[in-house]
């Protein structure tokens, strides 16, 4: 870098899953989503306002939404920072979408062991078939994720559960460049 | 406007369940299960805990029966209704009497609302609700006299005669001193009103609501003859009817229900409020993980 550059902030990645609970349109009485939806505000908050969106039209949605609840919490000036929209299988209890599907609890472990660890190899690696199959959402989002994590920090993890069958994960990455 | 039940204040969007406690020997559902002043209190109790936000106590069957005079009507209700004053005071206290004497006395006891089923036979309990600041239900009967059933009645057009003479009734009432927002209207399904008449209201119940001007509907639906007689059902299996035209009401936006079932009317007119559109599912995730 030279003297007259200014520094380049580091990079920042953020992963939630494409819940249309979180969307207004869906709201009831009480928030099913509650929690999930509070850790997935503040990582899109840490995000920024101009954060790349990665995600099919319906997680583009889903990240208005959680933008338009950050609302003033939105970290301004934070770099390039990119936002990608996907979660793990839908197939983990009878009551899941998919109903049951004894390989997506293993499936997961392991997607969710890479993301923690940044693990880009594993994340290029994976079996983009058994995804589909395992009902994964939007299983080209990780395939971003192995393209942009390739210099991240493991990740902080701000939620990792499966209340209804599905695996979320809310997770935040700090790249170095 | 907010309806105001004496020093009790709700909301337009709120609809609220007016629960029977008939302090009778002979009321036409219960048959008496209630007449002990103890049996009475505890189903204050229970319809308090299933959410009701009214009592309606009774002292008079509303059928023919074995004449009642003020004395012992008062005796029936007015204690009672002290009592149940003291012990819950955030619940809304109505009694169902038409008798001007008796009307004072219970607001003395703790009342907030007369509900006068005969249609203002009794003229002066319009001066009573507004001395003591209570609301007052106005019902339509086509001026038969109370605790008659009716005979050959018929109408040019029942709806109309139900807006015209609960309006008139509740402008009474005003003129009298009664606050506007303390004054509810009820087209009384079944009091002189044949089925079809009855029928023919709950069909056509909104036009009533629109009527109002903003004064609530009440409708007293629960188990009555007009529901037995469309389904050929004797009283003990008409609650699956009656919460049919609560629906039907409920969509209309009638806003008081007086009831004998509080948790399955609740559950009806919420039901409603829901596929309406007035109030949210209360917890919605299915499709949506």
């Amino acid at each position: 870098m030279s003297t007259s550059e200014q520094p380049v902030p580091a990079r920042r990645v953020v992963l939630v899953p494409g819940v249309l609970a979180l969307l207004p349109e869906y709201a009831g009485q009480t928030d099913p989503v509650a929690e999930l939806r509070d850790a997935a505000v503040a990582a899109v908050a840490w995000a920024g306002p101009d954060a790349v969106v990665v995600a099919e039209p319906q997680g583009e949605r889903v990240v208005a939404a959680l933008r338009d609840a950050a609302g003033d919490r939105l970290e301004q000036g934070v770099g390039p920072a990119v936002v990608v929209v996907a979660n793990g299988s839908a197939k983990r209890t009878e009551k899941a979408p998919g109903h049951l599907d004894e390989r997506a609890v293993g499936f997961d472990e392991a997607l969710g062991e890479a993301l923690r660890a940044a693990d880009v190899e594993h994340l290029r690696q994976w079996d983009g078939a058994l995804a589909r199959e395992l009902m994964v959402g939007h299983p080209d989002g990780f395939a971003r994720l192995a393209e942009l994590l390739t210099d991240a920090h493991p990740a902080r993890v701000d939620y990792a559960d499966d209340p209804f069958g599905v695996q979320y994960w809310v997770m935040r990455w700090q790249c170095e460049s | 406007m907010t309806l105001r039940l004496r020093r009790h204040e709700f909301a337009d969007d709120h609809k609220l369940m007016m629960a029977i406690v008939n302090r009778t020997p002979d009321s036409f559902y219960d048959q008496g299960a209630t007449w002990a002043e103890d049996k009475a209190f505890e189903r204050v109790t229970t319809v308090v805990e299933q959410g009701a936000e009214i009592v309606d106590i009774g002292g008079i069957k509303a059928a023919p029966g074995v004449e009642i005079d003020a004395a012992e009507e008062k005796s029936r209700v007015v204690d009672f209704v002290a009592r149940v004053r003291e012990a819950f005071p955030q619940l809304v206290i109505s009694v169902d009497t038409w008798r001007a004497e008796v009307g004072d006395a219970v607001c003395r006891a703790g009342a907030d609302v007369l509900n006068d089923a005969w249609g203002g036979a009794d003229p002066e309990l319009v001066d009573v609700a507004a001395q003591h600041d209570a609301a007052i239900i106005c019902t339509h009967t086509g001026g038969v006299t109370p605790r008659t059933r009716p005979y050959r009645l018929e109408y040019d057009d029942v709806v109309a005669s139900a807006i015209a003479d609960s309006m008139a009734y509740a402008d009474r009432a005003v003129a009298a001193g009664v606050a506007e927002e303390s004054v509810v209207i009820d087209p009384a399904h079944d009091f002189g009103k044949n089925t079809f008449h009855s029928l023919e209201i709950t069909r056509r119940i909104g036009e009533m609501v629109e009527a109002g001007h903003g004064r609530p509907v009440l409708v007293s639906l629960s188990n009555k003859d007009f529901v037995g007689e469309s389904l050929d059902l004797p009283v003990g299996e008409r609650l699956i009817g009656t919460l049919a035209a609560t629906a039907l009401c409920a969509a209309a936006g009638a806003r008081i229900y007086r009831v004998h079932q509080v948790v399955e009317t609740r559950q009806t007119v919420d039901m409603v409020d829901v596929i309406t559109g007035v109030r949210l599912p209360r917890r919605a995730i299915r499709g949506l993980q």
